[in-house]
């Protein structure tokens, strides 16, 4: 019966992919960037090449990955359909590339004119990844924590990419804002309301279904989002008064909302019953074990001043967080997505069960876990490099190397998937 | 009768080709059920375009109990 079953219309293997092949090629740049310039700009967050670095992480890598990983979660996790996805992605992604790159181009050599270019263009590409993301989430009849995280977190990107647009406009002609409340108020939109917004829905989905865990507690769920988004909009609130007080008071039950998370994700992995130690349950170790981090040393600076005079452990959070946190679970994300991807698109050519391979040979586990390890082996550099600028260049090309490592085995699963297709379609056309 | 797969152990994509496999074989009036701890929303999408039924509970613990069976007629 298999061979005739009809399968769903989620959108082609192409858009998901399209997205996760761009993104390790921003970390590529970021690394060579580092490699570069050098220790001396890691001195503080401010600098033309931190910020460039920041923004090839946060707007390229990041953005890119969570934007395909979302037209493929959507029909996957929650039973929507996103309206001509393969027309979507096709404007939506050269528009995210080429804004990313004028931004980052933009804050790298101080240009206003390529800040002022890169503003309708991210106005543009994210307002219709929003608006098409929107739309499908608000249609599909499924219910649930997973959806209503997706939704919430697609707000924080429109209220992360609004403030970032003011900002570069702010830059680019010299406007009278309060840039620094604006900017902490825009990263911690693109950190909690989008990036963790979006991975803590997805993990209620994708944790006990590929790591073999529990799932997480309702209550949990239910009130984790909820919490976030409600200190998030209180963070947001520095803008309108000035009081040293009110933003530690905010600033620590955030940091506990994200430590929450990871403590969460760790207990569910030590308890499962099935251990799997594969480089996705790895990678979110990784992940969670450097939130907790940058939420501890967070608190730290935040309680203790003194700790924070040097502006380079401003930096050094940066790093744990953008690399240590997102960047680990992104990867790991994309070491299963990639290859459970694979496999539905296979399915449907209509081929017996048997004929279609299994998830692991779409990429073989010795290159997703020595990427693994040199993956944090460059996070270890980095943040020494932020206190030894000796190190920065060697920790700029271990970056590099370990995203180029990424690009490479994603390349491979694309190419096993065409491969495959065309044994399955061999079998198919003559059994 | 009723055939149970215990998906909530399996890794993907097990429990789905698991499920499709026992579906050849399951007679007109037979029940399977699928204990995961997701909403296998493929899976939905290949039973509605092939004509199952099914039904979904989920229980305090996080299992979802998923009961199929092909529709009548």
């Amino acid at each position: 019966m298999h061979p005739n079953l009809s399968f769903d219309q989620a959108p082609p293997i192409s858009v998901p992919y399209r997205f996760f092949l761009a993104a390790p090629w921003f970390g590529v740049l970021a690394g060579l960037l580092l490699a570069w310039s050098g220790g001396d700009v890691l001195v503080s967050r401010w600098t033309p090449e931190v910020l460039a670095l920041t923004h090839l992480v946060g707007a390229g890598f990041m953005l890119q990955a969570m934007s395909g990983a979302l037209f493929q979660f959507i029909p996957v996790a929650v039973g929507g359909n996103v309206w001509r996805p393969r027309l979507v992605a096709n404007v939506v992604h050269p528009l995210l590339v080429v804004a990313a790159l004028l931004l980052v181009a933009g804050l790298l050599f101080s240009s206003p004119a390529y800040l002022t270019a890169a503003v309708p263009l991210f106005l543009l590409g994210t307002g219709g990844l929003v608006a098409a993301v929107a739309v499908a989430l608000w249609r599909t009849p499924a219910t649930g924590m997973t959806l209503w995280s997706m939704r919430m977190a697609i707000g924080g990107l429109a209220v992360t990419v609004l403030l970032g647009s003011l900002l570069a406009e702010a830059l680019a002609r010299g406007l009278d804002l309060p840039v620094i409340d604006l900017t902490n108020v825009h990263l911690a939109w693109a950190l909690g309301g989008w990036a963790l917004m979006l991975l803590a829905g997805v993990s209620y989905h994708v944790v006990p279904m590929f790591q073999l865990t529990r799932p997480y507690p309702l209550w949990f769920t239910r009130s984790f989002g909820p919490l976030l988004l409600l200190l998030l909009c209180a963070w947001s609130s520095r803008l309108l008064f000035d009081d040293d007080r009110w933003v530690t008071a905010i600033a620590l039950p955030l940091l506990l909302v994200f430590s929450a998370y990871a403590i969460m994700t760790l207990w569910l992995q030590y308890t499962r019953r099935r251990k799997v130690d594969d480089a996705t349950s790895l990678y979110f170790r990784v992940s969670m074990v450097s939130m907790l981090g940058f939420a501890l040393a967070g608190a730290v600076v935040r309680l203790h001043p003194e700790f924070g005079d040097d502006p380079r452990s401003i930096v050094w959070l940066g790093v744990l967080v953008f690399d240590g946190v997102f960047v680990s679970a992104i990867t790991g994300m994309m070491y299963k997505i990639t290859p459970f991807l694979n496999w539905l698109h296979l399915q449907r050519l209509g081929a017996p069960i048997s004929a279609v391979p299994n998830m692991k040979k779409m990429i073989p586990a010795d290159d997703m876990t020595g990427q693994l390890r040199l993956h944090v082996l460059a996070l270890l550099l980095l943040l020494v490099a932020v206190w030894q600028p000796s190190l920065a260049r060697l920790a700029g090309f271990a970056f590099a190397t370990s995203c180029a490592w990424l690009a490479w085995n994603l390349i491979g699963a694309a190419r096993r998937y065409r491969m495959f297709t065309n044994q399955i379609r061999a079998v198919v056309l003559h059994p | 009768m009723t055939r149970v797969i215990d998906g909530r152990e399996m890794q993907p994509p097990e429990p789905m080709e698991r499920t499709l496999e026992a579906l050849e074989m399951l007679p007109d009036g037979d029940e399977l059920l699928l204990l995961l701890y997701c909403q296998p929303h493929p899976l939905f999408n290949i039973l509605k375009n092939n004509g199952y039924e099914w039904t979904e509970n989920l229980l305090p613990e996080g299992t979802r109990e998923i009961r199929i069976r092909k529709q009548p007629g």
